[in-house]
């Protein structure tokens, strides 16, 4: 008796030691944005005095305020999610497709393609942009909207295309065969069958390439001049770029409209994240 | 045969578009780095460079002083210093979540899970004005308080690899912790009732029973880290070399180096010879690496 009680009391200052530990331990991890958001609601500008709290005195949306109305912030997001809708939508239009004959088909040539592709995608976009602007600077889509989807849509597709057509392997096609006994068109098979049933995939690879075109600043502020035409992550950079305490509380309330979306839409998905993920996988 | 050949025809047509795609945005712009990767092609010879042979490749392969081995050195380093303090820290925490009956894990691990949902060059952003910053960075604040002299964080070599090190970390970590953690809850309990009944302890639980068990399966989510990390930019690039806002450190990894060289000195010629060598050595570790997990199988 006295001995399990003393195993229960050890197991509870352990514990509780414990609990200590992963509090202090997210405290410290979320500072960094924490901290943000205190800044973006304090009304006195107190950021070179010493006497900084984490809970401002003052309360203000008044940095808010300014995000919305006198930055151009509203046609950034207008421009982001154009880009992203775009792009996910022309991404998508390719790659099920191919992704779906890489997977069912066998014809010459698909086993050496899918293995190039996978290591030509090793080469790090960064890499690739002079000769990108080489490319896209002749064809008239410098500082165009066409040219950014067409550089975000080519620099997916691998993904797009390697993932999916993972998902469309672990499908068995005797569901397929089944449904064309039973008499359903080329047609049909796809948009009834094969399109519900790798739906998981599809939205996944879909968040992951809204998700990129969402946060890539790189390409949008090389490839676009001029404040009208940013993006969000262009915008953003562009606000800090200028660094001046001033600026400070504007960009940290900008930061955390910017990433509210994504913090949303990742935590909705979270749980399918790694099935939708792995299940592609890297294996061929 | 007729009809192979038709199927054949008929794949490629419904994949052209994507194939196109990767045609233009990826398999041009390596073959194009390649071809000025050959030639003396910077802000003077825009449109009348010429060929110079493998001049670029012996300037960044044999030449200390051109800087890409001293990128390179300090790549390797960031990337060993990342990863081993990736896993030791990821398999602590993940193994203190583990421990049977603690309550709240699910609290702490949405928490943890937070710098990786952010968007990471915003994190990246927010960490260079509001931690790093050396006027009203958090961290210059508590020095003050400390009654410590303010620092200029990101302005030597070792303060910052130590400031993007810890901003890696922040970022990197959340996605370890997760892959550890599922890790270790596939792995047979019954297994360490046995062990402990046989009198093992912790270290040995840990080091025969625990880290065998987990390693094929975090073995490809590794890699990839390894190779993200290795290619890491946006880390070093945001908080200490934006154009027209260096912080005074001159820390370079193979990738900055690169785009420093075309975008910054206009050296395109040059850093489309380094780009080609990075990726040269990307192609020969993935094949390494995906050999060696074919075999582990």
């Amino acid at each position: 008796m006295s001995l399990r009680r003393k195993k229960r009391l050890r197991r509870f200052f352990g514990h509780s030691a414990l609990h200590v530990f992963f509090i202090v331990l997210c405290a410290v991890t979320l500072i960094p944005i924490l901290y943000a958001l205190s800044v973006s609601l304090n009304a006195e500008n107190s950021l070179l005095s010493s006497d900084f709290r984490f809970i401002p005195k003052h309360f203000t949306l008044e940095n808010y305020k300014e995000v919305f109305t006198k930055q151009a912030v509203m046609l950034w997001f207008k421009n982001s999610a154009i880009l992203a809708v775009s792009t996910v939508m022309i991404s998508l239009g390719a790659a099920i497709p191919a992704a779906y004959v890489f997977s069912r088909k066998q014809f010459a040539g698909r086993r050496a393609i899918l293995e190039i592709l996978l290591l030509l995608y090793s080469f790090p976009s960064v890499l690739s942009m002079f000769a990108i602007y080489k490319l896209i600077s002749p064809m008239g889509l410098v500082n165009t909207r066409i040219g950014l989807i067409l550089i975000y849509t080519g620099t997916m597709a691998v993904f797009g295309l390697w993932n999916m057509k993972g998902y469309f392997d672990t499908i068995p096609i005797e569901v397929e065969e089944a449904a064309a006994i039973d008499g359903a068109s080329n047609f049909q098979l796809v948009t009834k069958i094969v399109l519900p049933l790798a739906k998981p995939s599809i939205i996944v690879t879909a968040i992951m390439i809204l998700i990129y075109v969402w946060n890539e600043y790189l390409f949008a502020i090389t490839f676009m001049t001029g404040a009208e035409n940013y993006t969000l992550a262009a915008g953003l950079y562009s606000l800090q770029a200028t660094e001046m305490s001033g600026s400070w509380p504007v960009f940290a309330a900008a930061s955390l409209v910017v990433s509210l979306p994504i913090l949303i839409i990742f935590f909705a998905v979270q749980r399918h994240m790694t099935s939708g993920l792995t299940a592609g996988g890297v294996k061929g | 045969m007729k009809k192979r050949r038709k199927e054949t025809l008929w794949a490629y047509l419904t994949s052209a578009p994507s194939l196109i795609l990767i045609l233009l945005i990826v398999v041009f712009p390596i073959l194009y780095t390649g071809y000025i990767s050959f030639t003396n092609m910077n802000v003077y010879h825009w449109f009348d460079f010429s060929f110079i042979g493998t001049e670029n490749y012996k300037r960044a392969l044999f030449v200390f002083d051109s800087g890409f081995l001293g990128a390179l050195l300090a790549t390797i380093l960031w990337t060993i210093v990342n990863m081993v303090l990736q896993l030791v820290i990821a398999f602590v925490l993940a193994s203190l979540l583990n421990i049977q009956n603690f309550k709240f894990r699910r609290v702490y691990k949405t928490l943890l899970m937070f710098p990786w949902a952010m968007p990471g060059y915003v994190s990246i952003l927010l960490w260079k004005t509001g931690m790093f910053n050396s006027q009203f960075g958090l961290l210059n604040q508590w020095m003050e308080k400390l009654g410590l002299e303010a620092q200029r964080w990101l302005a030597t070599d070792v303060s910052a690899f130590i400031c993007c090190t810890v901003v890696n970390l922040w970022l990197a970590l959340p996605f370890m912790i997760m892959i550890v953690d599922g890790a270790l809850q596939s792995v047979d309990k019954s297994c360490y009732e046995n062990a402990i009944l046989d009198g093992a302890n912790w270290v040995q639980r840990t080091i025969y029973l625990t880290i065998p068990s987990i390693k094929p399966i975090i073995a490809p989510s590794v890699i990839i880290t390894v190779f993200t990390t290795f290619k890491q930019f946006d880390v070093i690039y945001l908080l200490t070399q934006q154009v027209g806002a260096k912080t005074g450190s001159n820390l370079h990894t193979i990738l900055t180096y690169a785009y420093e060289n075309a975008f910054v000195t206009n050296n395109y010629g040059y850093s489309s010879a380094v780009s080609i060598i990075i990726f040269v050595m990307l192609i020969a570790f993935s094949l390494l690496t995906r050999k060696r997990l074919r075999e582990g199988e």
